[in-house]
């Protein structure tokens, strides 16, 4: 381990090829080949999976809870992101799928989407107690907190401090089934079904959490096959399940904006990580001072996206507009979510900076850093091959100045050197 | 040439003594900034904004820095025929200077005025261009100098101390 921070992604030594696919796509600039191996930094990883997704050797491997687990609890609930609804072909119905999920041996399962009218109340109320901290950002993506907390410290008080969706719906379930069934915290198992690598590390290590929440994550992409297996028995004999169409949106970029945007709250959305850090900069800058509230999501279209999904997300997109149009949502009980709410029971306590881009605490000392870095630089060739196993050459440079390379990790170099051929 | 000088309260003798001591920076960065570009415009303070990350500048100083870099470096891609923008970075402060082609400011203190703009439709159509360029720049810096007369190549220094 060796890092206070975990990850729910894994590198199989016996599979990576050393071909730094996964190190050009890192935002963070996390990921270095050496002697022919990928290594992460866990300091630097945000888990937004975008190597899972760049890796063609299945080198790097998602990790997410083995469902045996549930076992270990005398109550097991499952609360299904919503994106899950999109994997399915057209004949799948909603509820047929939210069905399929509770017989994986569940004794209840709930759903994101239940929440997503209470979580725009919940948002709106707090932009407008916190206007001075202009434009509030959405903390519902877990890879965009970390992001900030790595790259962009001084935003951080700007995030939203309530927790997401379904660790509020987490806190809910957890004080409604101890009352209703008499059972202890500890004999309750709540579950989340995830799209995302990101999602497993907020369930093991939760940002800013004083509460208990949940207590494992399965990913959407390793139930699939066992879902469908049961799926071709409720097809033929569907029972009454309920559900929530409309709150089906919330896995789509755009929509969360949209449904907070109004008379006085102005709001933006945002995804695909790259799209993110531009904004972030601006964020930085105060040029998007205009806004109230900005949606962040690292994954394309939003949760529809995340690398443990088996659709593509336009299609998952698409199907999931066509789903929250038919039928209508089962009414909840508002009023023990708002006391919940007013209690502070969906607090978040202060996010603190992970920073990794200084080079020294000292100014003085990381200022002579920047120029050895510099001094480097000029001696590499500039084509941010990444064939060292760094991403760029600046990345070497600074590698080399924090003595975790050589310039002879330079290929180009090597080559260039006529006293290496003759070696 | 017309010249101004704003220094906020407290700042006097350190600008002072910086321009006495004429050090070498520690640290040097240069971007051009080509007429009215403004997919590259803002990649210079950007830039900026990386490094001194890097060197673990206070986060709300960098804040500063990178909305009066910002600030500064569009200004040159909407109003002028193109600049650069030299950063250079002392251990106690961050010195940026505008340097650019032309056409010059015809009257400064009119320019310093919030609201007041000669930005052209095109810079409008892009959402630049509301005269708040040159009072934002001012008030996120601890100094700043501008020379320049109409007809005139422009230049904007401007100073932030980081410790």
């Amino acid at each position: 381990m060796g890092s206070k921070y975990f990850h729910a992604i894994q590198i199989l030594d016996e599979n990576c090829t050393g071909c730094t696919a996964c190190v050009r796509v890192c935002p963070t600039e996390a990921i270095r080949v050496r002697n022919r191996k990928a290594y992460i930094d866990p300091n630097r990883c945000v888990d937004c999976g975008n190597c899972v997704t760049a890796c063609e050797f299945h080198a790097i491997i998602p990790s997410s809870d083995p469902l045996d687990i549930i076992q270990n609890y005398k109550y097991k609930v499952a609360i299904i992101s919503s994106s899950f609804f999109g994997q399915f072909t057209e004949d799948v119905s909603y509820a047929a799928a939210k069905q399929a999920v509770l017989k994986l041996g569940f004794d209840e399962v709930s759903e994101e989407a239940m929440v997503t009218d209470f979580m725009i109340s919940i948002i709106r109320d707090y932009v407008r107690k916190n206007r001075d901290k202009r434009p509030i950002l959405s903390s519902n993506c877990p890879a965009v907190v970390r992001l900030i907390q790595v790259k962009y410290p001084s935003l951080l008080p700007n995030i939203l401090h309530q927790e997401a969706p379904m660790s509020i719906l987490t806190r809910y379930l957890r004080e409604k089934i101890s009352k209703e069934k008499n059972l202890a915290d500890e004999d309750i198992g709540i579950f989340l079904i995830v799209p995302c690598v990101a999602h497993v590390t907020a369930v093991h290590q939760p940002e800013g959490a004083y509460k208990h929440l949940q207590d494992g994550a399965f990913s959407t992409g390793m139930i699939y096959g066992k879902v469908r297996d049961i799926l071709k028995d409720i097809q033929n004999n569907p029972e009454e399940i309920d559900t929530y169409p409309h709150g089906l949106t919330w896995a789509l970029s755009g929509v969360q904006a949209e449904l907070v945007d109004t008379d006085d709250i102005r709001a933006l959305s945002v995804n695909g990580i790259d799209n993110v850090m531009d904004i972030l900069s601006r964020v930085e800058n105060h040029y998007l001072d205009q806004y109230d509230y900005i949606v962040l999501r690292s994954c394309t279209n939003g949760c529809v996206g995340g690398c443990l999904n088996v659709e593509n997300p336009f299609v998952a997109m698409s199907r999931i507009k066509k789903m929250s149009k038919e039928g209508e949502d089962k009414p909840i009980h508002v009023e023990e979510l708002e006391k919940l709410h007013a209690e502070g029971e969906f607090s978040v306590s202060p996010l603190a900076p992970r920073p990794i881009m200084e080079l020294d605490k000292d100014i003085k000392k990381a200022i002579k850093k920047m120029k050895k870095i510099n001094e480097f630089l000029t001696m590499l060739p500039g084509l941010n091959c990444s064939a060292c196993g760094s991403p760029t050459c600046y990345a070497l440079a600074e590698d080399i100045v924090l003595g975790k390379a050589s310039l002879d990790d330079c290929v180009v170099l090597k080559r260039n050197n006529p006293a290496n051929e003759e070696e | 040439m017309a010249e101004y000088w704003y220094i906020a309260e407290g700042f006097e003798e350190r600008i002072k003594d910086f321009q006495s001591r004429k050090t070498e920076a520690e640290v040097n960065l240069d971007f051009e900034i080509p007429e009215k570009d403004f997919n590259a415009a803002g990649k210079g303070s950007s830039e900026l904004k990386d490094l001194l990350k890097r060197l673990g500048v206070n986060s709300e100083i960098l804040r500063r820095i990178a909305v009066a870099s910002y600030e500064a470096e569009i200004n040159v891609a909407a109003h002028s025929k193109g600049g650069v923008m030299y950063s250079a970075v002392y251990d106690d402060l961050i010195h940026i200077r505008f340097q650019d082609d032309g056409p010059g400011i015809e009257d400064i203190d009119q320019a310093m005025v919030p609201g007041f703009s000669t930005a052209d439709d095109l810079v409008r159509e892009l959402g630049f261009g509301a005269g708040l360029g040159l009072p934002n720049i001012k008030k996120n810096s601890d100094a700043m100098h501008i020379v320049s007369a109409k007809g005139s190549p422009t230049l904007l220094e401007l100073f932030i101390y980081i410790s």
